[in-house]
């Protein structure tokens, strides 16, 4: 069972996911007892929240007007969601086949966590009841990053829903209508992709007015770049490590023959995530080639700045190359891990950490804010669970009555899923 | 108050170059390790 | 001189005669040109009326302005007072400075807004309009100011920046804290004006001011314009916003996303084709 001590090593909370996930029935897991608290914490908070103003319980401050549950829940949990777009324009542009069985978790993952992550965006405003505004019309900002970003994800959770709506119509056993959602996810998945190749890049450009906020070694008028690329290897990375997890905490649901596959699939992946990161790390490069930024390395910005390049960019790359040449998993997870933490670390430099760096005072979650993101992830990985254990997402879909005529069919129809 | 020099905006141009010729010789570097386990895919 | 030139003259020259009635009264079209205010700093003796009646006209708590000692501490403009003065101490003794909204000409902050509560009027006040605002924030982000405040401990908040007394402007008047300054230290105008005075009073004074006129091209231009006797880094202005309006920074990226959403779908479809075998469909 060594690779029951790998996924240990990922922490206690991963550990503990998986054995609490496992048994179906049972009520009184581990998972259950911990989230549950949370889940009632975190609700009990916002009602606080929204009856005293964000002020009651976030430490944000007219210096720091986004914190947290920007910074993390909304531009990070985005980033981390990129595998969705990834996957699928590998296996339905690209028809690498080979990647078909992880296609629904990945998509079922992304749309969870646009609508939790993204949905997050919702209990930062100040006004939510406004949020229809800039939808129905009456108030269009067409000149704002933020329009176009909130216009994305909305469309692009729909795309997202009818990418997977094919997964619910099969476990309601609706045959016709599955068939004409299939039929539909080529070009869910173009504008699907589309849609996310603007919102990652729109997520960066966000912060292009915030020119004189930024540290100058995180500002760039590339930051859109920068982030749209990173959001390729950090969607793989959560592919990788969520499908590790899946695969320990969901064993009954997996056909044994794909658990073998997996393996091939995770050193694909993580070539993909080699690659992109190898890019992306000469991209920083340039740009700090460009702008004369060795200036800066001497202060202890210089030094923060080298450990997110050097230390969760470039090593992980390497670490990825080396677990796929020597085929090892266990780096290989490492490394996911790293790129992830190297994710998060970027995504905060640029909107918490770095920001208004020249100011005496500085922003830190409040033990609500922090309460309030764990809810959100509670809350989605409790849906996840549902959804999994009703739905054929990791399990072969079981064929519907009069659907085994089809079946030679299906594997050959790769537009479907 | 404000002086007058000319800042050349494209000084680190040549730089930039150097560095685009590293990366692609990296590159195929990079690609040939991550290919080089059985030769297979 | 040539015959365009000829109709262009006497064009002119037939608008002059004809006067601006000709267009209509002033309230039925829009002002041509952007109202500002020159702040000269020099003349500022920190009485800090402005801030009073700041507080008096828009309702916010008025500051006790002879006792509260606000001066002995920097301030900065906050969600119940959209303007406060500062003291610094220089080489050239102390200088008083107004700080409020720098009411841009291209504003990062109607750029951001996604919603439009952030509204330049074509007056050139930029005001925040409630019943649009969803309080994303993204304004505070944006503002190289730091100028629009948020208020964190309301249900319902709002965004809190100066308005450049809006309503007073529509009915003819000056803003209140222009109205209250005994010195003649904010004077309100339409910045061609404003900029011809500042000039003047620099030319006539070259010994009294650093040559400089803050928010002539800063961040684009500004309605707000600042003189000063000492450097303006010294005295709480950040000099290194460049002079490029804000907006133009997300302008290519913005520029960009109809060109990405024209293409690449198109770009996606292609591939899938190529990728796909002859027999298939």
């Amino acid at each position: 069972m060594s690779r029951v001590t790998t996924i240990s090593e990922q922490g206690g909370f991963w550990s503990f996911l998986r054995s609490q996930l496992r048994p179906r029935g049972k009520i009184l897991t581990p998972f259950n007892v911990i989230s549950v608290p949370i889940i009632l914490l975190g609700l009990g908070i916002l009602v606080v929240r929204f009856t005293q103003g964000l002020g009651s319980v976030t430490n944000l401050s007219q210096e720091y007007p986004w914190g947290f549950w920007i910074g993390f829940d909304v531009i990070t949990g985005v980033a981390f969601a990129g595998g969705a777009y990834t996957i699928t324009f590998a296996v339905y542009i690209m028809r690498m086949e080979k990647y078909h069985p992880i296609v629904r978790a990945t998509v079922l993952n992304g749309l969870l966590a646009y609508i939790f992550y993204a949905g997050a965006l919702a209990l930062d405003l100040g006004r939510p009841w406004n949020i229809i505004n800039p939808i129905i019309g009456n108030s269009f900002g067409f000149n704002s990053v933020l329009f176009l970003v909130s216009w994305h994800f909305l469309l692009y959770m729909l795309a997202e829903l009818l990418e997977f709506s094919p997964v619910v119509a099969e476990w309601l056993g609706a045959r016709r209508a599955r068939r004409i959602l299939s039929a539909m996810t080529l070009a869910t998945v173009i504008f699907g992709v589309t849609l996310s190749c603007l919102h990652q890049s729109g997520l960066g450009a966000l912060y292009l007015m915030a020119k004189p906020k930024i540290h100058p070694l995180w500002y760039s008028e590339f930051i859109p770049i920068f982030f749209l690329v990173s959001s390729i290897f950090a969607g793989l990375s959560m592919v990788i490590l969520e499908g590790t997890l899946s695969h320990r905490v969901f064993k009954d649901q997996i056909d044994p023959k794909k658990h073998h596959s997996f393996e091939d699939l995770v050193i694909g992946l993580a070539k993909g995530a080699a690659i992109a990161m190898f890019v992306y790390y000469f991209f920083r490069a340039l740009i700090f080639l460009h702008d004369k930024q060795w200036t800066l390395l001497r202060s202890g910005w210089g030094a923060w700045y080298l450990l997110e390049i050097i230390g969760l960019v470039l090593i992980p790359c390497f670490m990825f190359a080396y677990g796929v040449r020597h085929r090892s998993l266990g780096i290989i997870k490492t490394a996911a891990v790293l790129t992830l933490v190297g994710i998060v670390l970027n995504r905060l430099n640029i909107s918490i950490i770095a920001y208004n760096w020249y100011l005496p005072v500085r922003y830190y979650p409040s033990w609500q804010e922090i309460v309030v993101t764990m809810m959100v992830v509670s809350a989605e990985i409790w849906v996840f669970r549902w959804i999994v254990l009703r739905m054929p997402v990791l399990r072969e879909a079981h064929e519907l009555p009069s659907d085994t005529q089809e079946k030679p069919e299906r594997a050959a129809a790769a537009a479907s899923l | 108050m404000e002086t007058y020099t000319y800042v050349n905006i494209f000084e680190t141009k040549g730089l930039e170059y150097l560095l685009l010729m590293s990366f692609l010789v990296l590159l195929v570097l990079f690609v040939r390790y991550l290919r080089e386990p059985g030769g297979k895919d | 001189m040539n015959r365009r030139d000829f109709l262009k003259v006497t064009g002119v020259a037939g608008m002059a005669l004809t006067g601006t009635d000709a267009k209509g009264s002033e309230s039925s079209s829009p002002s041509p040109e952007f109202y500002g205010v020159l702040v000269d700093t020099t003349r500022c003796i920190g009485c800090r009326a402005c801030e009073k009646a700041c507080a008096t006209e828009h309702d916010f708590p008025v500051p006790d302005i002879a006792n509260d000692g606000a001066l002995e501490t920097q301030r900065d403009t906050s969600e119940t007072a959209w303007t406060v003065v500062n003291r610094f101490d220089t080489s050239e003794g102390e200088v008083f400075v107004k700080k409020q909204c720098m009411h841009c000409w291209q504003p990062a902050c109607t750029a951001a807004c996604l919603t439009n509560a952030m509204y330049k009027t074509q007056e050139g006040p930029v005001i925040w309009r409630s019943r649009k605002c969803m309080g994303c924030r993204f304004c505070m982000v944006s503002c190289p100011f730091d100028i629009p405040k948020f208020e964190y401990h309301e249900w319902n908040p709002k965004i809190q920046k100066c308005n450049f007394c809006f309503d007073r402007l529509q009915e003819g008047k000056k803003p209140a804290c222009v109205e209250a300054c005994p010195t003649d230290a904010l004077m309100f105008g339409m910045k061609r004006d404003l900029m011809e005075i500042a000039r003047v009073r620099i030319y006539n004074h070259p010994e009294r001011y650093v040559h400089k006129i803050y928010g002539e091209h800063e961040v684009g231009g500004t309605g707000w314009l600042y003189l000063s006797a000492v450097p303006f880094e010294e005295v709480g202005f950040r000099t290194d916003l460049g002079t490029t309006p804000y907006p133009e920074y997300t302008r290519d990226f913005l520029y960009g996303v109809p060109l990405v959403l024209f293409g690449l779908p198109a770009l996606l479809y292609g591939m899938n084709q190529m990728t796909g075998s002859d027999n298939e469909d």
